[in-house]
């Protein structure tokens, strides 16, 4: 009678412990495909605001074509891409290829001092910040989860959870993913 | 150790230990009322938890409406200031948090500060001082320590200390009264009461300690917010020139009262009015040389 008690109690408690390693996992695997989709709105507002720069920008350095190909290129290249590390990737050139035009705009004092630019400027400036900070975000949350499914105790409950190990979202350029603040 | 994961840890650490302090602290306040006033010391304890906590949570509680009263800050909206809520939001996207209110106070003085019961209830206010003194970057870095309060619950953590150092601050002041107004009755009562001139050196310390680790609670949240806002912006470097700026300006915020001091980024009291142990900051020049050695270490973006 005391023994079947305590195979019971034993019994229950372990799972109510089962439960909570298996909401754990779920709940880090759910915020990491939160934090994905954040990346991806960001990454949508950018390839937005991308028409209306290159715009700007030729009205006033039309001959710019080199600088403003890569950007329109670049934006193409990443409304089609599907996978972590393509999307990652693509995201990674676009920066990089934004940086450059942004970089030719320089030589450009009428371009700059251009109403429409100014605004596009901090537009740019916060969006590249968000995509920035999404995908630090999504990164930590990966980080979270594979921490746990390679861990013990919630490494027991993977299979269960149908939890796995999640890829990193790495952008090929170190100082896209170090320096969050580019001026732009 | 110039890592803001190790600094984040050590500052929620040390900030345990100092609320272990207070705690121990009214136990303390509580054993001199029994051991020295008898039957009437006990009746003082529940009577000042009761004062102090009706009156620490109800301004808890209200934290985000009462502050903005006391602070003259006005709630804006996106509209008014595009740019902050671009930075808000980019600081939201990195944290994690939702949306807080975005407050302006009309002041020259350079100052910033957080409040709200939870992240849901969140309120951040900015000087217009501020607002014109300071770079994109700059701005950054403030508003990233300003949401790392509202991460940290530094509002609940606050209320916790205001809690315990009022309940010491209460019973020292009703049983010092007591003292003073012939509350010696109980004095011949058993031969196990310790006499009472025993009990006034505690009283009068007990209080100056409690307050002195209530500040140094403060400075530890602000530390950890330090540490806070360079793990959502890994850009040490920017809330870095944002207390150079607050360093060099010498305006002192207008609408300033000691009772909310310890909710700005910086302290809006004169230096010279509280001594270091009584500081509810900790000096700006160690908290600038805290992120310099942050900036000098890749690590930190790991």
């Amino acid at each position: 009678m005391d023994a079947s008690l305590l195979i019971i109690i034993a019994g229950a408690l372990f799972v109510i412990y089962a439960i909570i390693q298996y909401n754990r996992l779920v709940r880090l695997n759910v915020q990491v495909d939160e934090a994905f989709s954040q990346i991806e709105v960001q990454l949508k507002r950018r390839a937005d605001l991308i028409p209306n720069l290159v715009e700007t920008v030729k009205g006033y350095a039309s001959h710019e074509r080199e600088a403003l190909e890569k950007v329109v290129q670049a934006r193409a290249a990443s409304t089609t891409a599907s996978t972590v590390p393509a999307i990652a990737a693509a995201d990674g050139a676009l920066t990089n290829a934004l940086r450059g035009l942004l970089a030719v705009a320089e030589a450009y004092p009428d371009l700059k001092a251009s109403s429409n630019f100014l605004q596009l400027q901090e537009e740019l400036a916060t969006t590249e910040n968000k995509v920035s900070f999404s995908r630090q975000l999504y990164n930590e949350t990966v980080r979270s989860l594979n921490t746990a499914v390679k861990t013990i105790p919630t490494s027991f409950f993977v299979g269960l959870a149908k939890v796995g190990a999640r890829e990193f979202y790495e952008v090929d350029d170190p100082s896209a993913r170090n320096a969050p603040n580019v001026k732009f | 150790m110039a890592n803001f994961r190790a600094l984040q840890s050590a500052n929620r650490r040390k900030t345990f230990f100092l609320l272990f302090f207070m705690g121990v602290l009214v136990w303390f306040i509580a054993y001199i009322a029994i051991a020295s006033f008898g039957g009437s010391g006990v009746g003082v304890i529940p009577l000042a938890v009761l004062i102090s906590l009706v009156s620490v949570w109800s301004s808890y509680y209200a934290s985000d409406r009462l502050v903005l009263r006391m602070t003259r800050a006005r709630i804006i909206q996106e509209s008014d200031n595009p740019k902050l809520f671009n930075l808000v939001n980019e600081v939201c996207i990195a944290s994690g948090l939702p949306m807080p209110k975005v407050a302006i106070v009309n002041d020259p003085a350079p100052n910033a500060f957080a409040t709200g019961r939870d992240p849901n209830h969140a309120l951040i206010a900015f000087t217009t001082g501020l607002l014109e003194s300071m770079d994109r970057d700059e701005l950054q870095g403030v508003v990233a320590h300003e949401m790392a309060h509202v991460a940290n619950r530094d509002t609940l953590v606050s209320a916790v200390a205001a809690t315990t150092a009022g309940i010491v601050a209460l019973i020292s002041d009703i049983l010092m009264r007591m003292l003073w107004f012939g509350g010696g009755r109980n004095r011949d009562h058993g031969g196990n009461q310790m006499p009472i001139f025993l009990a006034i050196i505690p009283l009068i310390l007990a209080p100056i300690a409690a307050t002195m680790l209530k500040a140094a609670v403060s400075r530890k949240r602000e530390s950890l917010a330090d540490a806070t806002a360079v793990a959502f912006t890994r850009n040490p470097a920017g809330l870095r020139a944002a207390l150079e700026v607050l360093a060099r300006d010498n305006t002192v915020v207008q609408a300033r009262s000691s009772a909310v001091a310890h909710m700005y980024i910086e302290s809006p009291l004169d230096a010279s009015a509280a001594s270091k142990l009584f500081a509810t900051h900790p000096p700006i020049q160690e908290r600038i040389a805290t992120l310099r050695k942050m900036e000098a270490n890749p690590e930190i973006t790991q």
